[in-house]
Parts: structure tokens; sequence; C-alpha cells
């Protein structure tokens, strides 16, 4: 540990960590444009430039490259930095469009916010400003403005140290050093989307948000990319009960700060056309509560023995609780499964990054569930069982393109139209992850949360209620319509979860306890 | 005027051919500088008070013994850089000393190889010095076949590889991290400092960067010895130092002279004096980066590092002497210099990237008449805040120029702002640069 000084505030952090992040643990915000916690350094910006004292007296030396140690002393108020801030803003600013009515970035744009943080100042600039390419179409979902660009080369060390693709380049020189690629070449990664988000200006623009909406009208709600079993912490940002994007949320120990696109893109299905907003009893449509009434009805009709239920691999933790516990409470004799594998039945491809090849969000809760109850059965148990059932009670997942095989009649509890909901006699719509709070746990074993931004759209619910209403129609609920008291009920009875608060989950999530060892049979313990 | 140490050969007819080279000494100091241990050589150098002459003039020995030693950086190489990327404006010494006598460097460069336990080095020259390549090439080959480069060097079990590397053409490769960005095949731009190039330079392996009449220089100072050395010059700077002089002098030219010689007498008895007969109006003594001097400083100062920094706040530099007479006009002069930095940013930092153009389109408008007194106070404001506050120390050198022909002209440049007329038409008549790439 190293004690550094930030200004008058003494504070202990580890040997060697970066200066602006130890004033900003030290609650001094060092204004930068190049640094970046998951890039590697450069130093070009000078905007965090701040004072320090040497043997030659005071001198200015950038945050960015100074790593903690004992001693180390910086000031970031003294006139001279403050001087240089409005020095670097103003050089910035020389040649940039000043655009910004027709920019997507104002409102988030470094330039604009420090100007009025550390600028402020009247323009000097009577010279023609040098002139750059505009609207630049350079990947599926990225627009360039190179007159927009600040030049700190975040996306060209984004391309080389995080996709090793390497497009983007600083070409030329001086004033007329312009940002682009080389003829021909264009983004085809699956990561386009973050060069938007590092970029602290408006020169690389996500064309899926382009002139979609002012950011200032956006409400963020922190939550989980339930795209694959990674987990990206994300934003969602919403106004009005409509979600315009997905922004990656800071989470070291999950995804640092990026998210792939076919997570970002996945806000498009909220509202798409594959949701199911009605709930609908052999083709017809009915209220929620009548097609739970039936369901009931089948279910005592056909009897335990004939009736099975599947946990979902992309239902949250309390949804799996909630039937879980609803079956062993009202159908105690039924049978239950999890089946892995992708919707539609396809194998997909992760990749080194982040996504998983598992484009399944909680198939790790659904597993500790799984194991917790020790009585429920794989994808080959439910192929086994699949003659004797009259019934089968999906939560969430494509059952049907997992298995490959025909099924009895299905109940569906979903949110989306997949092959098993198209093939149900009993379709009850369910929440989407940004329209319900609950948890999932991610391939890592990390228990992670996601929060309601928006309303559920039609009829839908989030599932740990439906599940609930149906154990009522059945006898006994099993107390889960609030999600809070479904989780900590869980986390008190599986050994795993031990310990875990709802509440406590935090933003950045709560590893599972490791799984215990358990002995093989026959093996002495040597010691 | 004192031994000639760098520029002994140079009349000589042939000198660059290694037969010449060898008949008049050159190479005679390689097997017993190998003879001798390489921390004793180190200690030779750092004796003779040698100065890196590339412009910094930090002293050569302890730049050597900044190198980590065996045990730190373990199976790291080290590297040799000679800096022969000479393109400070008013600089033309290190071309003729490779182009009349490549074996002096050669033969330098093999001794401080030995010191410092190098086995590779190059010798980085500047993209427009294609023709010197081709001779330095030649010489090159000339020593592999004679045994003095390559395995085994003249039987002492010494391998030592030297390349020729050519730049393609950019004035900041001749910053030593961005000379070694150039070479090791990415832009040309200055490296973040720390980690140092002593420590972690070319190819994060230990490298030594030292200018081609630095090197030159080690031959004559391990056959003389080290006193001899400072017998020369002056006390802080010893031993003797090529000047590039150019401008309105007699004799324009490469003159090697002792450290140390007054200015006025370098002017008049060296370079024959001011041209026509003319008043002396300035001299810029160390290259177009550092700051000018008036007549009345050059009265004053020597031709050595402290003499020209505590007399006139300039510095010897490279030693790119421009004389400009009474005629020169100052505006058109600093305009001329800072088209050459606003060319020739390499567009990392920001307050360089954007201030050398800025300041070069002001000097255009200064020059022309299109200038109020407001645009001399941005001037000025914006070299202040480009001095030192970048990665390299380009932004000084475009800085200082600014600061000092402002300061020391300053009549010059009021007088083309206070034309009232063509001052209210400035955004109206201002020439637009071409826009774009």
């Amino acid at each position: 540990m190293a004690k550094v000084k930030i200004n008058d505030t003494e504070i202990e952090v580890p040997n060697g960590t970066n200066m602006i992040e130890a004033a900003k643990l030290a609650g001094e915000e060092i204004p930068h444009y190049c640094y970046h916690p998951h890039l590697s350094i450069a130093g070009n910006c000078r905007m965090c430039l701040v004072e320090t004292t040497t043997p030659r007296g005071p001198v200015l030396e950038i945050a960015c490259n100074m790593q903690a140690r004992d001693g180390l002393a910086i000031r970031t108020d003294t006139a001279q930095v403050l001087h240089m801030r409005k020095s670097v803003m103003e050089f910035l600013l020389v040649n940039h469009p000043l655009d910004c009515p027709i920019c997507d970035q104002s409102g988030e744009c470094r330039l604009q916010d420090y100007y009025m943080e550390h600028g402020q100042y009247d323009s000097r600039g009577l010279d023609p400003k040098v002139g750059k390419n505009k609207r630049q179409d350079i990947g599926d979902l990225i627009v360039l403005d190179a007159e927009r660009c600040v030049q700190c080369s975040r996306c060209e060390r984004f391309g080389d140290e995080v996709t090793g693709t390497g497009e983007l380049r600083l070409m030329n020189r001086g004033d007329h050093t312009e940002i682009g690629m080389f003829p021909g070449d264009r983004l085809s990664h699956n990561y386009q989307g973050n060069l938007a988000d590092i970029c602290p200006v408006g020169a690389l623009t996500n064309k899926d948000f382009r002139f979609q909406r002012r950011v200032w009208y956006l409400k963020e709600t922190a939550s989980v990319c339930t795209g694959c079993a990674t987990g990206c912490n994300i934003q969602v940002c919403h106004q009005e009960g409509e979600v315009f994007r997905y922004l990656p949320r800071r989470n070291d120990q999950v995804n640092k700060s990026w998210m792939c696109d076919m997570g970002r893109l996945s806000y498009q299905e909220i509202a798409g056309l594959k949701r199911i907003l009605k709930a609908s009893v052999d083709g017809k449509a009915v209220e929620p509560d009548v097609a739970t009434g039936e369901i009931a009805t089948r279910i005592r009709a056909a009897g335990a023995a004939g009736v099975g239920f599947v946990l979902g691999t992309r239902a949250t933790n309390e949804a799996n609780w909630a039937l879980l516990q609803m079956v062993r409470a009202n159908v105690p004799g039924a049978r239950i499964f999890v089946v892995e594998g992708n919707d539609g039945g396809q194998a997909a491809q992760g990749d080194t990054l982040l996504l998983s090849g598992d484009r399944n969000p909680n198939t790790a809760g659904a597993r500790l569930l799984a194991r917790h109850d020790g009585n429920v059965g794989d994808r080959l148990a439910l192929l086994a069982a699949l003659p004797e059932l009259k019934l089968l009670v999906v939560l969430e997942d494509d059952v049907l393109g997992r298995l490959g095989a025909a099924l009895p009649p299905v109940v569906f509890f979903g949110a989306f139209k997949n092959a098993t909901a198209q093939a149900a006699a009993i379709v009850v719509p369910t929440a989407h992850p940004v329209e319900q709070d609950g948890s999932y746990i991610n391939r890592q074993d990390r228990v992670q949360r996601v929060r309601r931004a928006v309303n559920p759209v039609g009829e839908s619910a989030p599932a740990y209620v439906v599940v609930d209403r149906l154990g009522a129609r059945l006898g006994k609920a099993p107390g889960t319509q609030m999600v809070a008291a479904a989780f900590n009920g869980m986390a008190r009875a599986v050994e795993r979860m031990r310990g875990l608060e709802f509440k406590g989950l935090g933003a950045e999530g709560r590893l599972l306890a490791p799984e215990a060892v358990t002995a093989v049979p026959g093996a002495e313990a040597s010691t | 005027m004192g031994p000639k140490i760098l520029s002994a050969n140079w009349d000589v007819p042939g000198s660059h051919t290694l037969e010449v080279a060898r008949s008049r000494g050159v190479y005679s100091r390689v097997a017993p500088a190998l003879a001798m241990k390489p921390a004793d050589i180190t200690q030779v150098v750092k004796d003779s008070g040698l100065r890196g002459r590339g412009g910094a003039g930090f002293p050569t020995g302890m730049k050597w013994s900044f190198v980590p030693s065996k045990e730190k950086r373990g199976d790291k190489p080290v590297y040799l850089l000679c800096n022969a990327d000479e393109s400070e404006p008013g600089t033309f010494k290190d071309r003729y000393c490779m182009w009349l006598d490549p074996h002096l460097l050669i033969e330098g460069m093999i001794i401080a190889a030995w010191a410092l336990d190098c086995h590779t080095a190059y010798i980085y020259i500047r993209g427009e010095f294609r023709f010197i390549q081709a001779r330095l090439d030649e010489a090159v080959a000339e020593a592999y076949k004679a045994g003095l480069l390559g395995k085994n060097i003249l039987g002492s079990g010494f391998d030592f590889d030297l390349h020729v590397h050519l730049g393609a053409g950019a004035y900041i490769c001749g910053e030593e991290t961005a000379l070694i960005s150039s070479l090791e095949g990415e832009k040309g731009q200055p490296k973040l400092k720390p980690p140092f190039p002593a420590v972690e330079g070319a190819w994060k392996a230990p490298t030594v960067v030292n200018n081609v009449e630095t090197l030159a220089a080690v031959p004559w100072i391990l056959e003389h010895g080290a006193a001899a050395y400072k017998a020369l010059g002056t006390e802080k700077a010893p031993g003797t130092k090529l000047f590039s002089v150019s401008g309105h002098v007699n004799k324009p030219g490469v003159y090697e002279i002792p450290m140390g010689m007054p200015m006025r007498q370098f002017l008049d008895e060296v370079c024959g004096g001011v041209r026509g007969g003319k008043k002396l109006k300035a001299i810029i003594p160390g290259g177009s980066s550092v700051p000018v001097m008036t007549a009345a400083e050059v009265d004053l100062c020597s031709m050595d590092y402290e003499s020209i920094n505590q007399n006139a706040g300039s510095y010897l530099g490279s030693g790119g002497f421009i004389v400009m007479d009474e005629t020169t006009d100052m505006v058109a002069a600093l305009t001329n210099l800072l088209r050459f930095y606003a060319h020739e940013s390499c567009g990392q930092c920001t307050p360089c990237r954007e201030g050398c153009g800025w300041m070069y389109q002001i000097l255009c408008r200064v020059r022309d008449g299109y200038a109020t007194p407001e645009d001399l106070g941005t001037l000025r404001d914006l070299a202040d805040n480009i001095h030192s506050k970048t990665i390299c120390f380009f932004g000084a050198s475009a800085a200082m120029p600014v600061q000092s022909f402002l300061t020391k002209f300053r009549d010059e440049f009021l007088e083309r702002v206070q034309r009232p007329a063509a001052a209210v038409t400035v955004m109206a008549s201002a020439p637009i640069p071409s826009a774009g790439a």
C-alpha cells in the first residue's frame, strides 16, 4: 500500500494505482479524455495535468502516467493546473466544428462538460477551422465524424488491445491528424458499439441510437444483459416506458467496460414483434386469470404422475424458485426437469472476450436449484419421461426446439414467441428482464440483479408472480409475489446462497459460495 | 583553431573509403578499445566530459551508465541507436560526418557498443538522406568485409552487427523515443517517459540513442585520453563542436571549433562576417528551435552551452547557427519557422497539435497585415500554453522561437498589427488554407 496525498486529502491505495483512480477514491475528479481504465496509457490529451513537487520545484505532470507510490503528493487545484485545463479546452475546441445541435453526443460529451467546468473562456479563434471528413459509414453500427474527434486514440487502442482488429488509425500529422481507416476496410466485429461508448466526444456515434433521443431525457437503470451466460452489466436507458439503448456498465470482474453488439442490440426485442402480449388457451385469447385457472384444472386432471415441469435457464432465480416451491407444495409427486441448450436447438459460437456459447442468462441458476432439490431431471430424463407425461409446464425456455422431440400438451410461461410457445396449448405472458426485478447467476457463479426499468408490456407480469398465482389456484401459493421475499427465501434454503440478500447484491453482484467438495466414496482422506 | 577531431579527414580525397580512412588512422582505436574493460571505456567518456551533440547536451558517459547491468536486465539485449535523423532547420553537420568520414562513425559505434555490451546497433538516418544511406551502406559493407563488423571483430570474440535504417522523413523522428517508434515500425511518435529508453527502449530493451557527432568523437577521446579532450573547450563543455553556419554570412558551411570561442569572433573570423558588410540583427545559435539572440546578446556570448544560456537565455542546441542581417523581416522569418513546426508536429498531444497550426495561422495574418494587437497576446499565450505541456520537447521547440521573437523584436510585430484599415477586414480577407489533409 502507498500513502498518497491529493490536495489536502491523504489516502492509502495499492502501490502503482493510477493517480486518476486514486484521486477518484479521494473524491477528486481529474478531467481526462485519453485515459481509460481498461486501455493502455497514451498520455496525449494533456487534460489531466496536475501539479507535483519535485526537487526542481512544482511541475505539471499528467496524472494518468503517474503511479501511486509512498509519499507522492499532487495538487489539482492550483492556478497553474486550472489555467492549463482551460488552455487544453481552448486547443481542443479551436478546430472542433461545434455542431452540438445536431450531434448525438450532446449531453454526454466531455467537450461540453469540461468546457462548462474548466473552460468558460471567450473564443479567440478567428482563423478558419481545419475541415475533415464527416459522416463516414465505417461499420454496421458506427458512423465516424472525424471533425469532432479530439485524437485521444482510445478507439485506436481499443482495436489494438481489446478486439485485436486494429481498424481505426490516426493518420497524418499536426492539426491535420485525422482518425480513419484504410481504404476498403470496415468494422466487422461484434464489439463495435463500445467504440461509440469510449469516444469521449461525438466522433464515433452509434447508428442505432443516432437521432433517436436526446440523452438528457433518458433515465438509466442498472441492470444485466440477458443475451448470454456472461451477464454483462448494463445501464438500461429509457424514457417514458420505452427503452432506447443498453450501455455497458463498468464491472471489472465481469465485463470491464465492454459489451457485445448482440447484447447491446437485444433491447430491440423488448417492444419487438416476438413478444407475447396476451394469454391464450387453445389458441383463444383469454384473461391471464382465466388461463391460470385452466392450467390448474389441467394439472389436476393430469395428476402428479402425468405432469412435468421445466425450470428455465432463461428465467430469473426467483421464477425458478417459485416454480420449484409451487410444485413441491401442490403436486409433490410431479417430476421437474432442466433442459440446457440454446433456443431453436442451435449450437451457438462464443468468443474469448465476452460472448458465451451458452445464450441463456441463468443456466448456472437453474443448475443450482436442480442440485439443491436433488430430484430434478435433465434433458435425457425428460426424453425418457415424455411417453408418460400428459402435460408439460415450461418456464421461458424453448424446450421443443432444444429437445427436437414431440411434446405432450404444453403450458408455456414466457416473454417471447418461440417454437414451444407456438405449440403450447396454454400461454401466459411473462415480463422481460428490464420489466422486472430479479436475479440471474452468470457463468462465473456471480449472482447479479436486474431492475425494473419500464412497465411490463401487454398482460405480462414477472414469472414469479404468475407462478405464485398458479400456486394460489392449486391451493398453496409459494409466497413469491415480492421479489425480495422470493430471493431471500431461496438464499436461506440453498446452501451456496447462504448469507446473500437481495438488497445486498449491490451494483457488481456477489459470487456464490464455492461448491462443497463431495467426498468420493471409498477414497480415504490421507492426512 | 585547435585540433580537428571530427573533421580531420574531410578534405582528404576518398576519405569515405576504408583504405583512405585506415591510412588516416580510423579503426586504429578499435583493437585497443576491445582490450579494455567496457566499464573503463564508459569511465573515460565520463571523465572526458563529452556531452550529447544532438541538442540537449546531456553527458554521454552518464547516459551510458544508465543502462541496467546484466543482472538487472536479464537476457534482454542492449541496443545502440545512432541518431542520424538530422532535421533541425539550420543544422547540417551530421550529413558531412557521414558523407565524408563514415568509417569514423562506425569506429565510434564499435567502441560504444563494446562499452555498452551491445551486439546490435542501428544508424537511423533521415528519410531525405537517401544518398548518404548508399554511402553508409558501402562503408558498412567494407567494414564487414574487413572483419571490423560482424562475428568476432578483429579476433576479439566480440560480435557486433550494424544496420543502416532509413526513416520516412519526419522531423519528429529525431526525438529519441519517436526514433525508436519509427525503427520499430510504428508511426513516428514520441513515447511517454518514464520508462526512459536506457531502461526500456527499442523493443522494450535497454537502448542508448546517441547523435552522430557524439559517437564520432569517441575514438579520439580513447586515443588521446579524457584529459586531452577536457583540455579543449570550456570546463563544463569540453572538446570541439561542429557548427552549421547558414544565413547572411560570407562563408556559410560547417566548422569545427573548440567550445567557448567568443561568438563575435566565430562570426567575424571563422565565418567571414555578415554578408555584404551589413549590420547583424539576430542569430539563432542552435537550430531553429532555440530562442533567437539579438546582436547585443551575440557580443556577450561565447560558443558553449552555459554562456549562451546565461547571457541570452538561449541554447547551443545542435549548433545550427543561423545568421540574420539588418534587412531580415523578423515577422516573416518567424512565420516561416512556424510553417515548419505546424507541418511537423506529430499530432499526438493536444497543445502542440492544435497550437502549432493555430500559431502559424495567426502569424500569417500578422505578416500580411490582417491582425490586431490582441492577436499578439493570443500568440504569446498559445506559446506559453504549449511550452513543456507535451510528451516530448517538440512543443517547447515550437514555442521558444515565438516567445523569443515576440519579446526581442516586439516593435516589428507591433508595427505590423497597428494598421487599422487592414485589421477590420480580418474575417473577410484572411487567406483560407486548404481544408482536409
